[in-house]
């Protein structure tokens, strides 16, 4: 296991502040997948390949959902990140699982502090509006940077107590713990069902719905054949 | 018109204010401003109500927000009415964002970000993950420019302009790819994680899997992947305690 300097804890807050942003306000650029937040975490945090095995599960997780407009939806961005750094301080058996366990339990209130976000960005425009309807460029401006600027703030806490809940759990399982085997099959068989499930969701029915069919099938034999082969 | 080049790099940050009173109607007023300057100029009266018209309330696709943008502003600087051009952001929002959300969000994003599980799950590493996201950049701010100019070209005619583009066509094409690369990443990153960990472990996986898609199609509303994913964890170190 690699211990985290100070400076490597800097740049993963930083990483999770800038996927925090991503995700809704800028630059919306998949920065906040969970594969790539947790893959570059991984990387800082001296095991790119554990961030990636992390992100993969959780990525699973995020293909089911669709962010669209108004809707509520888990924040698995600086949540990977925590992921990330968890697993790349544990061992190979049994990390993945905790590591994503500890993400989806981080994903969850994270994904609330986005409403708290929404209305607070709310409260701000209505204390404005005045202003606005006169068009004023300055209370346009205003609010804009006030809302990056909040959404700024809601990521650094997000990833901070990611960051916290995965340094501790690190320092208190270590590099040699036992953990529960079957934890990151039923993840991964969870996660799978996620990605299975909006796929199918989204294609509706038909010919589309026939595609994500021919894929399994093709991803089946894929992986057979390389057990096989292997 | 000016401040083309601003109002591009602004609409990368359109939902920066996002709300519920407003929705991405602050992020276009901001994005709008570059584009609005020159009115001062041309019409200055107009300048203060085009500015308050260009953020009320607007939602689309944040990645074809340009669209809706660049019409209004050319709009305003050819003296349109205000409430036809109040009328038109409110058409647009709708097709702006059902094409959007359909193209990107339920389209491209799975086939990008499919094809980096696959890849890696192959053992590909980091380097195709990287181009990967690299590439979806590249077309992300292609088509923020391309909204941009197509509204800026075509005003009030950018429904029309809409449907005559490749956007429509796309929607329908990106369904059928995104389908199978979801389908084809599953089962090898179950096979990468799950696979050397023995047969009882896949075991596992699959019946999780089973029991997750049970729940999923007939668990209702309040069972999410997430919620599922973390009853199905509770239930595992349960049992393990109970059967180690």
């Amino acid at each position: 296991m690699t211990e985290l300097s100070v400076a490597a804890l800097a740049l993963l807050v930083g990483w999770g502040v800038l996927v925090g942003l991503d995700l809704v306000s800028v630059p919306q650029g998949l920065l906040s997948r969970p594969l790539v937040a947790a893959t570059v975490a991984g990387w800082i945090a001296g095991d790119a390949a554990a961030g990636m095995r992390a992100g993969a599960v959780l990525e699973l997780f995020a293909l089911d959902v669709l962010p669209v407009g108004a809707s509520r939806y888990p924040e698995y961005g600086p949540a990977a990140v925590g992921a990330a750094v968890l697993c790349a301080g544990l061992p190979q058996a049994g990390g993945v699982g905790v590591a994503a366990l500890l993400g989806l339990l981080v994903a969850l209130p994270a994904g609330w502090t986005l409403e708290w976000l929404r209305h607070a960005n709310a409260r701000h425009v209505h204390r404005r509006t005045a202003a606005i309807s006169a068009g004023s460029t300055g209370a346009i401006l205003g609010l804009q940077w006030a809302g990056l600027a909040r959404d700024a703030v809601r990521s650094l806490v997000v990833t901070t107590a990611a960051l916290a809940l995965a340094t501790a759990l690190r320092d208190r399982l270590g590099a040699a713990a036992a953990l529960p085997s079957l934890l990151t099959p039923v993840l991964v068989g969870t996660g799978a069902a996620a990605a299975i499930s909006g796929a199918v969701r989204t294609a509706g029915g038909g010919r589309r719905l026939a595609w994500v069919g021919i894929g399994l099938a093709c991803g089946l034999v894929m992986a057979v054949a390389l057990a096989v082969a292997s | 018109m000016k401040g083309q080049a601003r109002a591009l790099v602004r609409l990368l940050a359109v939902q920066g204010a996002w709300s519920y009173e407003r929705m991405i109607g602050v992020g276009m007023g901001y994005a709008a401003e570059p584009l609005l300057r020159d009115l001062d100029a041309v019409e200055p009266a107009r300048l203060p109500e085009a500015t308050a018209r260009s953020a009320e309330f607007f939602n689309c696709h944040p990645y074809l927000a340009g669209l809706a943008l660049g019409a209004c502003a050319r709009a305003e600087y050819e003296g349109a009415p205000g409430p036809l051009i109040v009328r038109l952001r409110t058409a647009l929002c709708s097709p702006l964002g059902a094409l959007g959300d359909q193209f990107f969000w339920a389209g491209l994003v799975p086939i990008v970000m499919s094809m980096a599980l696959a890849a890696i799950a192959l053992g590909s590493g980091g380097a195709v993950l990287a181009a990967l996201v690299v590439a979806y950049n590249v077309v992300r701010v292609l088509v923020t420019r391309w909204a941009l100019r197509t509204g800026l070209q075509s005003g009030m005619q950018v429904g029309t302009a809409i449907s005559a583009s490749w956007l429509p066509k796309a929607v329908v094409r990106v369904a059928v790819p995104a389908g199978f690369a979801t389908g084809l990443a599953v089962p090898l990153v179950c096979a990468w994680l799950v696979a050397p960990s023995g047969a009882r472990a896949l075991g596992a996986g699959l019946l999780a899997c089973a029991g997750a898609l049970a729940l999923l199609r007939w668990g209702g509303a309040r069972w999410t992947s997430l919620r599922v994913g973390l009853a199905a964890a509770v239930a595992i170190l349960l049992l393990t305690r109970v059967v180690p």
